[in-house]
């Protein structure tokens, strides 16, 4: 092979990758759109299937719930317990650590860290459900039947994921204020009246929160739907859209932190 | 263009590619109205991409596609609603929704395209199972039925609409040889009693020589011979003669093998 055909090749290499990068970042984009649309228009017109947002949030919600607890539990009991080793080296700043992580909690840990753990179990329920309906020709028959799928499909997802992730960010930072309160007592002879303030959290910070824990809720969904429609072939490509859905929302959960958290600190210096 | 008033589908140089590797190379095919066209050829060749695009499940990259003397090729995704009522396509893996009974499987076009309350269609969708005799089997769910009322359900459910053209992907595949032939025998009437256009993808050749009107071969992309089973049976051509044969060697170039 002569020196120009390989660097025709690289080039063509690129260019199909960068064009196939743009086409998949236009198809995201056509799916949230389709998805917002469909959750703020579709709903109200009685097109939805019945009781399919309940089924849903059964599946997000309760399902989900034992999982959150329990993680967010064991972090804060860890996050206290090395917060507290770290202050008591220096000054003894036992006192501010409850009151601390309660505005960390509310503010970033608890919506994210509920999100990334919804982003595993619920977006790789999502992306191997619809991936699998792909490959078996489903979503085809489906709107052979006068459905659009991501109406039918991704809709339904999106609103049970947006409100209960706010409802397990909730027990997520209840969960894991609880168990930090019982590690500080109990390791660092805490008092709970002292550890149990909310003094240092303040409405802006509930409000980030919320936003943080429904934008996250909106993001798994979509990103995991739209890993699932693009699924090829057979169970290796159910497979594959499935790994790409989990470190897709979980990056898509990353990515928005971060942004949210820059825009309220820009915006009202609660970031 | 004219696309004559008795030809109620008409590709046209026809082309479609995927990841860069052709399917479709100026595929040119017309399906008169009320025919039954078996379309045959060996596995990847393009049977079932050549359907889907007449439905809008697949766009062509090139070419033009006339359904009933309208040009459709180039539909947005909305107006392909409209053709869907007409045009019903039972897929080769019968494709029932897992979480739906087998009644609301075949009442959700009836929801969908024309606009039935849930109850109304439920009704109709109980009448359509029972011309299929699955009337007892209509609260079930897919997994708990046999492959065989599977594809009976889903030719129910594509039926439902009263179609003026039916397209099959392979509707034996995976039947008994009882169960096969009653689905050929459905097809021939659906075009002798109400006038059906039907175009079937198949392998199975006792279906194609005893329901085909025409059949018409596959071959590198385009059709390579088209007939009527005598003038396929009769043909001299190497490559028809080798696929209804059978035969492993021969001119024929077969991907994979």
């Amino acid at each position: 092979m002569t020196t120009a055909t390989r660097t025709r090749r690289t080039i063509t290499s690129i260019g199909s990758r960068t064009l196939e990068t743009v086409a998949a970042v236009a198809e995201l984009g056509s799916v949230a759109a389709q998805t917002l649309a469909g959750a703020v228009f579709g709903y109200w017109r009685g097109k939805r299937p019945a009781g399919g947002i309940a089924r849903q949030m059964y599946f997000v919600g309760n399902r989900s719930l034992l999982f959150v607890l329990v993680t967010l539990g064991f972090v804060g009991m860890v996050m206290v317990y090395q917060t507290c080793l770290l202050t008591t080296k220096v000054v003894d700043g036992r006192n501010q650590v409850g009151a601390q992580w309660i505005r960390l909690l509310v503010l970033d840990v608890g919506p994210s860290l509920t999100a990334m753990m919804l982003a595993t179990r619920v977006g790789a329920g999502i992306a191997a459900e619809i991936g699998s309906m792909k490959v078996t020709e489903q979503l085809d028959a489906l709107r052979m039947s006068g459905v659009t799928p991501v109406r039918y499909l991704i809709v339904p997802r999106f609103l049970a994921c947006v409100f209960m992730t706010v409802v397990l960010s909730m027990f997520g930072i209840a969960a894991s204020w609880a168990a930090g309160g019982l590690t500080g007592y109990y390791s660092f002879q805490i008092n709970p009246r002292i550890f149990f303030d909310v003094s240092m959290v303040e409405p802006a910070h509930v409000v980030v929160g919320l936003i943080k824990a429904a934008t996250f809720g909106a993001a798994i969904p979509i990103v995991s739907g739209f890993c699932g429609l693009r699924a090829r072939g057979s169970s290796e490509g159910v497979g594959a859209a499935t790994t790409s859905a989990v470190i897709g929302s979980s990056f898509a959960v990353i990515v928005l932190d971060l942004v949210i958290s820059f825009v309220a600190m820009t915006a009202f210096g609660a970031g | 263009m004219d696309a004559g008033s008795s030809s109620m589908i008409v590709m046209r140089g026809v082309h479609k590619a995927f990841g860069g590797r052709p399917v479709l190379a100026g595929l040119d095919l017309v399906v008169a109205r009320g025919e039954v066209l078996y379309v045959i050829g060996t596995s990847g060749v393009g049977k079932s991409v050549t359907i889907k695009h007449l439905v809008g499940l697949l766009r062509v990259d090139a070419g033009e596609i006339w359904l009933a003397g309208r040009r459709i090729d180039a539909l947005p995704e909305r107006d392909y609603q409209v053709i869907r009522r007409k045009v019903a396509m039972v897929f080769q893996s019968a494709t029932l929704f897992d979480a739906m009974t087998l009644a609301e499987n075949v009442a959700l076009p009836l929801r969908k395209h024309r606009g039935l309350g849930a109850a109304a269609a439920l009704a109709d969708a109980r009448r359509r199972l029972d011309e299929v005799h699955l009337a007892d089997l209509a609260d079930r769910f897919p997994a708990e039925v046999s492959d065989g009322v599977r594809k009976r359900a889903a030719i129910a459910r594509a039926l439902t609409l009263e179609p003026e053209v039916v397209l099959f992907d392979e509707p034996t595949t995976g039947l008994d040889p009882q169960s096969a032939r009653r689905v050929d025998r459905l097809i021939r009437e659906l075009a002798d009693r109400r006038g059906v256009t039907a175009m079937v993808v198949s392998h199975d050749l006792a279906s194609i020589f005893s329901t085909a009107d025409r059949i018409a071969l596959l071959y590198q992309g385009r059709v390579h011979a088209c007939g009527t089973p005598g003038e396929i049976r009769g043909s001299v051509d190497p490559v028809v003669l080798q696929f209804i044969h059978g035969r492993a060697s021969g001119p024929m170039e077969t991907p994979g093998f």
